[in-house]
């Protein structure tokens, strides 16, 4: 992008990541140490895509702390949650404020406790830096060196997930499930963000679920560490280094090859043979495509989003006899253009690779290459709206829809999902009701 | 003693002077207009919040452009449910996207370029308003002299507001700011084509769902001319010749009244303050307006117009709703502003609650609140649930923040932030709200909450 102003950005700042992957861990709270907004704003957002509450505190930093810095707030902010819910542990992230008035977090922590009761995780997540996915990688790091000690091999595997919906999450432990393999998420939204209502009314302040702070110290001694969003991927990097546990950095497992890979992955680090469960989920997955390829195959289809899904959507999308003709993402990763040049040279398609940039330009280049569909979320309405084509939204944050954060387009079975949700959208807008009879 | 201390709170008993309970010949108002206590997790937002989100925000013609890194433009773009009839508004979201490089060398010439692109790619903006965020002010940028430098590049007013998010105590300064900003530079600029001896401002009406679509006709029916709408759907427009009107009316009287006393001051314009929520307040911000013009026979047959359309909507509602018990949590005014529209349903509030009320909006509060009635300023997440847990209303109007720990509790809820289902404003839009209270209060999913799976 050459321009200097941001027009329509898909990206988040880093306090937003770093609250989603603290709010993965069990009895953990986060802190934002910044100014009040930091955290309402953040709260807002996830309270409209999972319509769940979510409980982040904050350090409540004004003028006096640019002049005097923010330890008296960190320090009280650290002793008023410890006194008044006794969490497990507090994932503190810094922000904008925080970091340029320089304190030092970590010290002023240390200091703010005076026992080891509690865990405190601080993450370094100024917003000028990076984005939501720097933040959520940030954060899950820092959990990842603060707590994992060598001990006894565990015979489990590391799930590194990155932004992912709860339904995602429990797609991904099915699978996991079915393949008889054990398994530590890092972290784990699927229940301290899709929680029920139990009778009477109840809802804990710190939800259960979660992954528990001995499993993170657990995860040296694993078998290995699959991210399946490479933007997420340090801790992995930090457990191979420091513990030899192997790293695996792969896309995210959507579509036939992807989910492959995963499959793949989980049963050479484990030594699982793949069940015949896994392979009737995979025909299942084939045997939707070849139901719909005539509805889907040539459709121009313009996808933008965080990069791991986008690239993992753009190749589904070849699979299935699509033509993307752009791939956008907000946030520059080494991986990205790699990946789509590959669907392209696999699949002759032309794909427009748009990095670093925002939806003012996305939506530009969507209109000279052409989208009989949109892929991504709900900040993309208006240009679908605008180029009279359907919108399918997934991603972080869908507001406008109910229920996306509750479905999975991971794993086969979710792959069947997305592709049935592209394929009505197509049918509904493109095809004559009349005639779809059979 | 008219203080309470929940029980979440004895750890932290600098809480109790903010949470009251009414009692009569004993009125204590609640502490307020301070610094949260850290750690808490508290419903408030940053003065960025305030200026960008509140006021400045409805502006529907002019560039938007948030200076300083991504977040602070992202979370304000499209969040509030200031509707209007313009493409550029709540549409587009501008950002400077400030990275290190700038945290380090300064961010002035990315904003000065950013303006210029801006206006470039969008001709049409009538002006550029530039709110500075946090790292903005730490960092020093001289965003006047950059504002400056860049109208007279582009030829269109480029409007600074100095809204960093430390400063102040919650998102009221920012509202202070936006106001003194868009009067100190904007109100008085320009004069209006024409003027008439029943030109009136409506000022603190945010068009929230579509309110100022509502309430701005039934003004307009009496023979009053509005000239402009502070700021809801308003164009820029319309905010230079605000100083011409013969008459203000205040509707959100925290985040607004400045300015109205602003131009009191310096134009010797009178303002008055109204609440357009319910029926009676509606009909009293016609007569007082009426009075005021002269115009009392007109004001009387709106008001008998619209009761004759909608009052037996209002009825059906209160035989529905009648003996219900609430709460009530906003920002601050509608507070106190739905307290008496309440009534006219049959519903007592129970709780009142506020995010960054001031001593006049508490004391509005208690002049109508009844014995036992508990009030809290700047309330968390902890109290509201205990209180929610402790006292069961029949439902609790909020802002989506607290929706779902609502429902969690089993609770009906109405958001009366952004609405959902609004306009809430005026006569049409109280039926609205009395709909939307029924559809919450009556809706049969409540009666599975309390009910466990049971092997018969």
């Amino acid at each position: 992008m050459a321009r200097s102003v941001t027009i329509n950005p898909p990206k988040m700042c880093q306090p937003m990541g770093a609250i989603l992957a603290y709010m993965g861990v069990h009895g953990c709270v986060p802190l934002v140490h910044g100014s009040q907004g930091c955290s309402t704003y953040p709260r807002y957002n996830i309270a409209r895509h999972f319509r769940e509450s979510a409980e982040v505190a904050v350090s409540s930093l004004a003028e006096d702390a640019a002049v005097y810095g923010g330890a008296k707030n960190l320090t009280e902010a650290i002793k008023n949650i410890k006194s008044r819910l006794n969490p497990v542990a507090i994932g503190i992230c810094t922000t904008c404020m925080s970091e340029t008035i320089g304190d030092d977090v970590k010290l002023i922590a240390k200091k703010a406790l005076a026992d080891d009761t509690m865990k405190i995780f601080p993450a370094s997540t100024p917003s000028y830096v990076g984005t939501h996915l720097t933040g959520y990688d940030n954060a899950l790091r820092t959990l990842v060196e603060t707590l994992a000690v060598k001990g006894e091999p565990n015979n489990k595997v590391n799930i590194i997930t990155g932004i992912i919906n709860p339904g995602d999450i429990r797609e991904l432990k099915n699978m996991l499930r079915l393949m008889n393999v054990q398994s530590i998420f890092l972290s784990d939204i699927s229940e301290t963000l899709d929680t029920p209502i139990l009778p009477g009314g109840h809802k804990p302040m710190l939800p259960d679920g979660g992954t528990k702070i001995a499993d993170i110290a657990d995860s040296a001694n694993s078998l290995g560490t699959i991210a399946i969003c490479r933007t997420a991927g340090s801790a992995a990097v930090y457990l191979k280094n420091k513990f030899n546990v192997p790293a695996v950095l792969d896309p995210a497992p959507i579509g036939v090859a992807n989910t492959d890979r995963f499959v793949q992955n989980i049963s050479r680090l484990s030594k699982a043979p793949i069940p015949n469960e896994i392979v009737i989920e995979r025909g299942r997955l084939i045997d939707s495509m070849v139901d719909v390829h005539h509805y889907m195959f040539g459709r121009k289809v313009a996808i933008f989003g965080d990069p791991d899904l986008v690239s993992a959507i753009v190749r589904f999308c070849a699979e299935a006899g699509m033509n993307p003709t752009v791939a956008m993402t907000a946030t520059k990763h080494k991986d990205f253009a790699p990946d789509i040049k590959a669907v392209n040279g696999e699949y002759k398609a032309d794909t427009q690779i748009l990095e670093g940039t925002d939806l003012y330009e996305f939506h530009e280049v969507v209109k000279t290459h052409g989208a009989e569909l949109i892929l991504g979320n709900s900040k993309g309405k208006d240009i679908a709206d605008d180029e009279g084509v359907p919108l399918v939204r997934f991603g972080f944050p869908v507001y406008d829809r109910v229920g996306v954060y509750r479905y999975s387009i991971m794993g086969y079975n979710g792959s069947i999902y997305l592709l049935d949700q592209m394929t009505n959208a197509i049918l509904g807008h493109k095809y004559d009701p009349n005639k779809l009879h059979q | 003693m008219t203080t309470i201390l929940p029980e979440c709170d004895i750890p932290i008993p600098q809480r109790r002077p903010h949470i009251v309970c009414h009692e009569p010949g004993n009125i204590i108002l609640p502490m307020c207009n301070i610094q949260t206590v850290p750690g808490d997790m508290t419903e408030r937002g940053c003065t960025f919040a305030g200026c960008r989100g509140v006021v400045g925000g409805p502006v529907k013609d002019v560039i938007q452009l948030v200076h300083g890194p991504i977040g602070c433009a992202y979370y304000t773009w499209g969040t509030r449910r200031n509707l209007s009839d313009v493409k550029l508004h709540r549409k587009y979201c501008f950002s400077t996207d400030l990275t290190e490089e700038s945290v380090i060398y300064g961010g002035a010439k990315k904003l000065l370029k950013s303006i210029i692109e801006a206006h470039e790619l969008f001709p049409e903006a009538k002006a550029v308003f530039v709110y500075s965020t946090c790292v903005v002010g730490l960092i020093g940028d001289d965003t006047e002299a950059i504002c400056k430098q860049a109208q007279e590049k582009i030829g269109i007013p480029v409007v600074p507001f100095h809204c960093e998010g430390f400063r102040g105590v919650s998102q009221s300064l920012g509202h202070h700011i936006a106001n003194r900003t868009l009067f100190e530079k904007v109100v008085g600029t320009k004069e209006p084509e024409t003027t008439t001896p029943y030109d009136m401002c409506i000022i603190g009406e945010f068009n929230i769902d579509g309110d100022a679509w509502i309430v701005k006709p039934l003004f307009e029916r009496m023979g009053v001319r509005v000239l402009s709408v502070f700021t809801g759907n308003a164009s820029y427009a319309d905010l230079p010749p605000m100083h011409r009107a013969k008459l203000n009316i205040v509707q959100c009287q925290r985040s607004s009244t400045y300015i109205a006393k602003m131009i009191q001051d310096k134009y010797n314009i009178p303002y008055i303050n109204v609440s357009l929520f319910g029926m009676k307040q509606t009909a009293e911000a016609l007569r007082d307006v009426g009075k005021f013009f002269h115009l009392e026979e007109n004001a009387d047959k709106v008001i008998a117009e619209e009761l004759a359309k909608y009052q037996k909507n209002i009825d059906y509602y209160r035989k529905r709703l009648e003996g219900k018990k609430c709460f009530i949590y906003q920002g601050a005014p509608r507070a106190w502003h739905w307290i008496e529209p309440m009534r006219e349903l049959g519903i007592e509030t129970i709780l009142t609650a506020t995010t960054f009320g001031h001593k006049d909006d508490y004391e509005k509060i208690m002049s109508k609140a009844k014995p036992g009635h508990i009030c809290i300023d700047n309330p968390n997440a902890l109290e509201i649930e205990e209180y929610l847990v402790k006292l069961r209303p029949d439902f609790f109007i909020g802002g989506l923040k607290e929706k779902y720990l609502t429902y969690k509790l089993g609770i009906p809820f109405i958001n009366g932030h952004s609405y959902e289902e609004g306009p809430y404003a005026g006569f049409e839009g109280f039926v609205n709200f009395a709909r939307d209270i029924d559809v919450a209060v009556n809706s049969p999913v409540w009666k599975f909450i309390n009910k466990p799976l049971e092997v018969s």
